[in-house]
C-alpha cells in the first residue's frame, strides 16, 4: 500500500460508528409510523448501514 | 491525491488470503441459513444440509450447484409472479427488475431489494475503481441500458464513484460520438463490439478517436473480449481498456487491476471456485482450466448457491502487483455451451475472434457458421474488410487468415468474403457464432 493507504484504520471505532447510524435509522423508523419520507430515507440509510457493515465491521475478530 | 488511491477498500482488498478464505466460508454459511429459511426454492434443494456442518471448503464442494434452467423452473408458473420461490423476500421489498438476454433460452429474471441494489452497485465500485475510474472522470454510456442489469450497475457506481455520468441511449452512433467529443467524455463503458464499432463509424465521421476524443479509459462489459480485442481497443482508442466478468444472476463479480493481468474476484464478496470441464464436479487447480462456479455471499434478495455459470476459466497463481489479494481469473475459452467437438476436435468459437481481432486490423466484422455437407461439418468464416482494401487483396488476406485459423484450431475453415454493410452489427450481446446444424 503507498501513501494514504498505509495509514492504520481504527476499524473497531468505525464499526461502533455504523452500529451507532444503524440503531440512529430503526429508531426514526420507530418514532415514524406512517410517516412515508421518514421511513423510506431510514430504510435506505439501513441499506447502506448493510453495506458498511459488510465492508468493514464484519472483518473484526 | 485521489488519483493515487489505488483502492476502494484498502482495508479488505489487502487482506491476507486465509482471512479472506474464512470470512468467505463463514458467509457463506450464513447465506446457506438465509437461504434455507427465506427461500422455499433452496429449502427444497437443501434438504439434509446443515450450515453449520460446512467447515472446510471441502464440505462447500458437498453442496448441489445450481443451475440456469432450475431457477427457469422455479419461477414458471410459481408464485409469486415472475419471480417464483427463488424469491427470498417479500415481493412488497422489491425496488428493481432486470433480466437475463436469454441467448440460452427463456430469460430468467432477476430483481433486487433496495438494499440488495446497492450492494449491487457496491460490487461495481470495487471493479471501476480498481480500473482508475475517479471522481474525475466524465463517463458515457453509449448505451440504452433496456432491462439489462450490466450498464445499469456501471451507471450508479460510477455516480457513487463520484463520476459524472452521461447517459448516452436514444441516439444513433454518429450522434453518441459527437456528443462524447462535445462533452469532452474522459471515459466510456461499453461492450467490446461496440467499442470498434464505434471506432468504424467515428473514422467516417472524419474523427480520430485518439486525438479527436478524450477517452482515457474504457470499462467493457456484455460479452467476453479476447486479450487481442482488448488490445485492438486501446490501440484503436488511444486509452487504457478493462474487462471485467459479470452477470445477471450474480451481478458483476471480477475486475482487471491496472497491471490488466486477469481479473480480480470481489472477495470476500464472492466465492469463487473451478471445476473441470467434463464432469463439472471435481475441482481444478490453478493455471488448469475449467468452468467458474460462483456464490454471490451477501445478494440477500434472490439467494445464489454454487451457481454453475458455465465460462470457461483459469485461476492464475501468482500474486498481482497491484497489492490486491484477490484470486485472478482469465476467461478463456467461453461458454461449455459454445464448445464443439468438430472433426475430432474441441472448437471454441473465441479462438476465431482471437485470431481475427489480433492479426487481422483489415478485417472489419466477421461471422462464423458450422454447417452439415452430408456427414462432414463444415466451418465457414464470413468477413467483411475495411471498405479501403482493395478486392485485389482479398486472396490472399482469405488465405492468410485460413493459415492462421488452422494453425490455432487445427481445423480447416472456408473463408467468405462479404460486402462492406453485410453483416449484423451488435451493441449488446454479440452472436458471431451460428451452428445451423441444430434443428
Amino acid at each position: 500500500m503507498n501513501g494514504e493507504e498505509s495509514m492504520e484504520y481504527n476499524l473497531k471505532a468505525i464499526a461502533s460508528q455504523i452500529e451507532a447510524i444503524e440503531e440512529g435509522a430503526k429508531k426514526l423508523k420507530e418514532l415514524a409510523p406512517g410517516f412515508e419520507t421518514v421511513d423510506r430515507n431510514a430504510e435506505a440509510i439501513l441499506a447502506f448501514v448493510y453495506i458498511l457493515k459488510k465492508n468493514v465491521s464484519d472483518l473484526i475478530d | 491525491m485521489e488519483e493515487n488511491r489505488k483502492y476502494w477498500n484498502p482495508v479488505v482488498e489487502t487482506l491476507p488470503r486465509e482471512r479472506l478464505l474464512e470470512i468467505e466460508l463463514r458467509r457463506f454459511r450464513e447465506l446457506l441459513q438465509w437461504a434455507k429459511e427465506k427461500s422455499p426454492f433452496y429449502k427444497r434443494k437443501l434438504q439434509g444440509i446443515e450450515p453449520e456442518d460446512i467447515k472446510t471448503f471441502e464440505d462447500v464442494a458437498k453442496v448441489p450447484m445450481t443451475e440456469k434452467d432450475e431457477l427457469r423452473e422455479a419461477q414458471e408458473g410459481k408464485e409469486p409472479y415472475l419471480y417464483g420461490d427463488l424469491l427470498a423476500v417479500p415481493p412488497e421489498k422489491l425496488s428493481i427488475f432486470h433480466q437475463t438476454s436469454g441467448t440460452t433460452g427463456k430469460p430468467v429474471f432477476i430483481p433486487d431489494t433496495y438494499e440488495s441494489w446497492q450492494l449491487v452497485v457496491e460490487m461495481w465500485c470495487y471493479i471501476l475503481y480498481a480500473a482508475g475510474f475517479r471522481s474525475t472522470d466524465r463517463v458515457f454510456l453509449p448505451f440504452v441500458y433496456n432491462v439489462y442489469i450490466a450498464f445499469w450497475q456501471g451507471h450508479y457506481a460510477a455516480e457513487k464513484l463520484g463520476c459524472e455520468v452521461v447517459p448516452g441511449g436514444g441516439l444513433e452512433t454518429k450522434a453518441r460520438i459527437q456528443k462524447m467529443k462535445d462533452i469532452q467524455a474522459t471515459a466510456s463503458m461499453n461492450t467490446p463490439t461496440y467499442g470498434l464499432h464505434m471506432v468504424e463509424v467515428a473514422k467516417e465521421m472524419g474523427i480520430d478517436p485518439r486525438k479527436d476524443l478524450y477517452v482515457k479509459r474504457m470499462i467493457c462489459a456484455g460479452e467476453p473480449m479476447p486479450e487481442s480485442t482488448r488490445l485492438r481497443l486501446e490501440e484503436e482508442w488511444g486509452a487504457d481498456v478493462y474487462d471485467h466478468i459479470g452477470g445477471t444472476e450474480p451481478g458483476g463479480w471480477a475486475g482487471m487491476c491496472s497491471e490488466k493481468q486477469g481479473m480480480h474476484v470481489v472477495e470476500p464478496y464472492f466465492l469463487h471456485e473451478m471445476v473441470d470441464l467434463e464432469t463439472m464436479t471435481k475441482p481444478v487447480s490453478p493455471g488448469v482450466k475449467g468452468v467458474a462456479v460462483i456464490t454471490p455471499l451477501c445478494r440477500r434478495c434472490t439467494p445464489l448457491i454454487r451457481f454453475n455459470l458455465k465460462d470457461v476459466m483459469m485461476v492464475r497463481q501468482d500474486p498481482c502487483l497491484c497489492g490486491r489479494t484477490s484470486i485472478r481469473v482469465d476467461q478463456v475459452g467461453g461458454r461449455v455451451d459454445d464448445l464443439r467437438k468438430i472433426r475430432g476436435v474441441f472448437f471454441s468459437p473465441g479462438i476465431v475472434e482471437e485470431v481475427i481481432r489480433g492479426q487481422f486490423p483489415e478485417v472489419v466484422e466477421f461471422e462464423t457458421l458450422l454447417t452439415q455437407e452430408e456427414v462432414m461439418p463444415v466451418l465457414t468464416l464470413r468477413v467483411e474488410f475495411d471498405p479501403s482494401i482493395g478486392e485485389g487483396q482479398f486472396k490472399e488476406l482469405r488465405s492468410r487468415i485460413r493459415e492462421r485459423l488452422k494453425i490455432r484450431s487445427n481445423l480447416t475453415f472456408e473463408i467468405e468474403s462479404v460486402k462492406p454493410g453485410g453483416l449484423p452489427r451488435y451493441t449488446l450481446k454479440s452472436s458471431r457464432f451460428k451452428d445451423l446444424t441444430k434443428k
